[in-house]
């Protein structure tokens, strides 16, 4: 049955994807004969900012009534309702935005665009997460991203992503994280909302492409928990990092663990960390000469990145719309492209130089040259970091929870003997300290 | 993972559990209608509709043949009603049903979700074992699984780097303007009568012996497929001619090399032009206005006041309509260009309409840069641009006033009172004069360098010896050549205007004359070339016969002259120069 149940899910979300996309097809307005004039069209007044703010209080509110349930109540029945909330709130009823994920861009274009002011409330959106995390680890990832939650709510038979793919997967999110902030911090696009896989459903409608890579993500999120949250989800780059600083977290045990390996295999999300031994002696020293090797391997991976960023600049130029112009302009008066297209027909009524758009577009092209770099050393600083990191054995005496990876969902409560002890004596849960 | 031992398998049958399953399926069965009534209306929305709006199209094509058919237009209504309706329904039953089918889809996820949770066996976990190798294992796949990635990457962003290359326009930031500089455009004939429009050249290896019947001397000949007095126009391995019926207008880009026409480009009508009735002379027909180019693009201007801009490649890049041109005979003045900006002299109907105009025009976009009002009526003289003590400048003429206009904005800055009548010849600039001519009467030479109304001040000379009424005058700096339709050529010193000689060619003429190298060319209508040494007394040279007859003036290039027959464009000289 559980095969047939898959398929069945699988077909039910493709094409449910494709009614979704036909429901936006429309048809030309009837010609009149008569004198009838058609009313002008009129676009939807903003949404009050009050409505702003109290979607921002909401937020908060749930960032900590869910450090509350993570940590003192240890409920996952409450977790999970709470995310269901936010699935609501956040996602169908807010559809999508302001949402925290995207606000990074917004961050990024503040910080290197002094004429954009950014809104108050995104500024909460991208912060109030991030302040939680620092003191309660990730409790937004496990209750209050819609991301999150509807990836949460389809999986149903999780199965486990080896280590060498999750290692390599994962760096897929910070080459997503590089790439946003680049392209928002020099005014291209804001790459991660262009790109919300599930900006879509939570909107009844959106982008075909984007639509089929939410669909597929979800089918994905079937058998692998979190894809998005664990592979490519940019803002949770940034939460892994506040997360290892965080004043309290998230234990597997209310108390003492008796390393029964009863939660070995609780975590869908393979963010249970097993106790650890020492190096064999034979081992250590092999890996003292590998750890020499990968630090002077650092710096090399660093500058290797920042030069094939440079490489890369005009290709990533090109998602700036000014530099697609120029371009899309240059190719069609050198007659290299048949046609025209909206935007060059647009840029030709303004009667401007195409001089001045090619200047402005190299202008904006060195930029990216600069940013390129920057984005290709960060990108090799992560590799090389992400190598060193797996050349160090950490000390391990107990079963936890990986402080970064872990979402905070109290799935592993219920497989942890002593929690069932704690809650027939109803004790109240000691809240580990960093 | 691996070493936790399951319980054995011992199937729940709680109630809960059965619920929880029957409930899937149930869900899973409405999906699947749900899915299948769906797939049925994709269907019937792919199929059905396109069907239908093919038969509209037909229908309305049809009703544009005979608008009077009212039973063809009651059955378009009806089909346009079915269609909507149609269309209305089937978005409406998308709707419902995909909410039907979330709903199923999202029931389907949470009671398959509990009885996974109800079929759930707890853990029971073996023999703990010292897994450092285990682990130490891990982190060795897990580096070479980060290694993986790099190499993923790297492979990505090379694949990435050889796909789409370098930004074009940066590469082309050094290759200078959008816009061919007025020093290439000297090396080119991208206008009527040539750079400046004073029909000289400075090429001495054009040649001065062929014969059209003969093909000796003739490199290609090919049939030009619309009529048209205009001149051809040469920029690099490009020639550029256009022609017109009252129906239709067109360019033409034929090969410089083959004469292989590449191809043709359509100027559609303006539904103001397609239903008015414009009149021409038949002499001047819908197409005399000569094209011109400023290296990038072409432009070409008809009787009925279209203009139109094509890329070498014959894309059209933009096209207007000035508006219907009120001429006795036909719209006939030819372009220019400016930078990247056309000019078109537009003299139309009584000086006291006020309708005249000079305009530069957008070369990308066919937006009007600059336009200059003219207390002029219509004419069929062309603008030239010339350079006159660092400046340049736009020169015009038209009854009565030669007027100089600052190219780069339109500013008038001198004007001569100097011609009246119905002004056909173009000025010219040579020896720091402009020549102009009042038809059958008078050649006027003024010094462009004043300002304000120079008449009195700035005319160098004038002469009444000769003044024909179509043909431009031709200057090589010493010498002003006149040629008047019946075949008159009169020599004249450029320096007072006093006459040197006079030669009867004995053929008519509508096409200026042509001064080429040392040599002067004269190309009458009956095909004619007149071939003479250039000087203080006519020696002929050569005359070759074109075997077609022919009124627009001549284009000369490197070794070859291009020459518009009354249907066939010619390329006289050798091959690849």
């Amino acid at each position: 049955m559980a095969r047939w149940r898959y398929i069945l899910i699988t077909l039910v979300c493709l094409f449910a994807l494709n009614v979704a996309s036909l429901a936006q097809e429309r048809f030309p307005p009837p010609e009149f004969e008569t004198d009838y004039v058609r009313p002008t069209t009129t676009m939807p007044q903003p949404e009050q900012d009050i409505w702003e703010y109290v979607a921002a209080g909401v937020l908060i509110g749930a960032l900590l009534l869910a450090a509350h349930l993570a940590l003192k109540r240890r409920s996952r029945k409450a977790i999970f309702a709470l995310m269901l909330f936010s699935l609501v709130a956040f996602g169908f009823i807010r559809k999508g935005c302001v949402c925290t994920v995207g606000s990074v861009q917004n961050v990024a274009l503040t910080a290197f665009d002094p004429a954009y002011a950014i809104p108050i409330v995104v500024l909460i959106f991208f912060a109030a997460p991030l302040v939680v995390t620092l003191f309660f680890g990730r409790v937004f990832c496990g209750a209050v991203c819609p991301l999150g939650a509807i990836q949460d709510a389809v999986l149903i038979h999780p199965v486990r992503v080896p280590n060498w793919l999750e290692s390599s997967l994962r760096l897929l999110a910070y080459v997503y994280l590089g790439a946003g902030v680049l392209f928002a911090a020099l005014g291209a696009a804001f790459i991660i909302c262009q790109y919300d896989p599930f900006v879509g459903f939570f909107r009844l409608g959106g982008n075909w492409n984007i639509l089929v890579l939410g669909a597929c993500l979800l089918l994905i999120g079937l058998f692998v928990g979190r894809p998005y949250c664990r592979f490519l989800c940019p803002y949770g780059v940034i939460l892994r990092q506040f997360s290892r600083l965080s004043k309290w977290r998230v234990t597997i045990t209310p108390n003492d663990c008796i390393k029964c390996r009863l939660c070995e295999d609780a975590c869908p999300f393979g963010a249970i960390r097993a106790p650890t031994e020492p190096w064999p002696g034979k081992e250590y020293k092999i890996a003292k000469v590998r750890l020499a090797f990968l630090l002077l391997l650092f710096p090399m991976l660093v500058a290797g990145g920042a030069w094939g960023g440079y490489l890369l600049r005009d290709s990533f130029a090109r998602m700036h719309p000014q530099v697609r112009l120029a371009e899309r302009v240059h190719l069609e008066e050198s007659g290299e492209v048949e046609g025209t297209t909206d935007a060059s027909d647009a840029f030709r009524t303004t009667g401007r130089p195409s001089r001045e758009l090619y200047d402005e577009a190299a202008q904006i092209g060195r930029r990216f040259a600069i940013g390129g770099a920057i984005f290709g050393g960060f990108v090799g600083f992560i590799i090389g970091g992400k190598l060193l990191a797996l050349a160090v054995r950490r000390r391990r005496s107990d079963y936890e929870a990986d402080r970064a990876s872990c979402f905070a969902c109290g799935r592993c409560y219920e497989y942890c003997p002593k929690e069932h002890e704690r809650l027939k004596l109803g004790e109240k849960a000691v809240v580990a300290r960093t | 993972m691996n070493e936790t031992t399951k319980q054995p398998d011992t199937p729940r049958s709680s109630v809960a559990l059965q619920t929880a399953r029957n409930t899937a399926k149930v869900a899973g069965a409405f999906a699947l209608i749900f899915l299948g009534l769906l797939v049925a209306n994709f269907i019937g929305t792919a199929v059905i509709g396109p069907r239908r709006e093919n038969k509209m199209a037909a229908m309305r094509a049809l009703l544009r043949e005979d608008p009077t058919d009212e039973k063809l237009l009651a059955d378009i209504r009806q089909l346009d009603l079915r269609i909507r309706r149609d269309r209305l329904w089937r978005l409406d039953f998308a709707r419902k049903s995909s909410y039907a089918l979330l709903g199923s889809v999202a029931l389907f996820l949470a009671v398959g979700k509990l009885a996974g949770v109800l079929e759930r066996q707890g853990p029971r976990p073996g023999h703990v074992a010292d897994r450092s190798a285990e682990q130490i294992a891990e982190s060795r796949h897990a580096r070479w699984g980060v290694a993986a990635g790099v190499l993923v990457l790297a492979t990505a962003g090379a694949l990435l780097l050889g796909l789409q290359g370098p930004l074009a326009f940066v590469k082309a930031e050094d290759s200078g303007p959008p816009y061919a500089t007025m020093e290439q455009k000297n090396h080119q004939w991208h206008r009527f009568r040539g750079p400046g429009g004073g029909g000289v050249s400075s090429l001495t290896n054009v040649p001065t012996a062929w014969n059209g019947e003969s093909g000796a001397g003739i490199l290609w000949k090919t049939a030009v497929p619309l009529p048209g007095k205009n001149s051809p126009v040469v920029w690099g391995k490009r020639v550029f001619l256009s022609g017109a019926t009252e129906e239709k207008r067109e360019v033409f880009c034929f090969d410089a090399d083959s004469g292989q026409l590449l191809w043709r480009g359509d100027v559609p009508a303006r539904a103001a032009v397609a239903e008015a009735e414009i009149e021409v002379m038949e002499e001047t027909g819908y197409s005399a206005s000569t094209t011109a180019t400023d290296g990038r693009r072409i432009y070409a201007i008809f009787a009925t006041g279209d203009i139109a801009a094509f890329d070498f490649n014959g894309r059209r890049l933009w096209h207007k309509n000035l508006g219907i041109p009120e001429s006795m005979y036909g719209y006939a003045s030819s372009l220019d260009t400016y930078q990247d900006r056309v000019i078109v002299q537009y003299d139309q109907a009584d000086a006291e309409a006020g309708k005249s105009r000079l305009y530069a025009l957008n070369g990308l976009s066919g937006d009007v840069v600059w336009e200059a009002k003219r207390e002029v009526p219509n004419s069929w003289s062309s603008p030239i641009v010339v350079e006159v003590e660092g400046r340049v400048q736009i020169v015009t003429l038209a009854d009565p006033w030669l007027i100089g206009y600052d190219a780069a904005t339109g500013t008038e800055l001198w004007r001569a009172e100097v011609a009246s009548g119905d002004v056909a010849p173009s000025p010219i600039y040579a020896g720091g004069l402009v020549m102009a001519i009042e038809p059958y009467s008078r050649m006027t030479a003024v010094k462009p360098t004043g300002q304000g109304n120079i008449t009195e001040t700035h005319v160098a000379w004038q002469s009444s010896d000769l003044a024909p009424d179509i043909c431009c005058p031709a200057s090589d700096g010493r010498y002003v050549y006149v040629l008047d339709g019946g075949g008159l050529l009169l020599c004249s010193n450029i320096a007072d205007g006093t006459k040197v000689y006079e030669h009867e060619l004995r053929d008519n003429f509508m096409a200026s004359p042509s001064v080429v190298g040392d040599k002067l060319y004269l190309l009458s209508e009956e095909g004619v070339m007149h071939i003479a040494q250039l000087g203080p007394e006519y020696q002929e040279v050569a005359k070759c016969e074109l075997g077609e007859a022919c009124f627009a003036s001549p284009a000369f290039a490197d070794g070859r002259i291009y020459i518009r027959g009354e249907k066939n464009l010619y390329c006289v000289g050798g091959g690849r120069p």
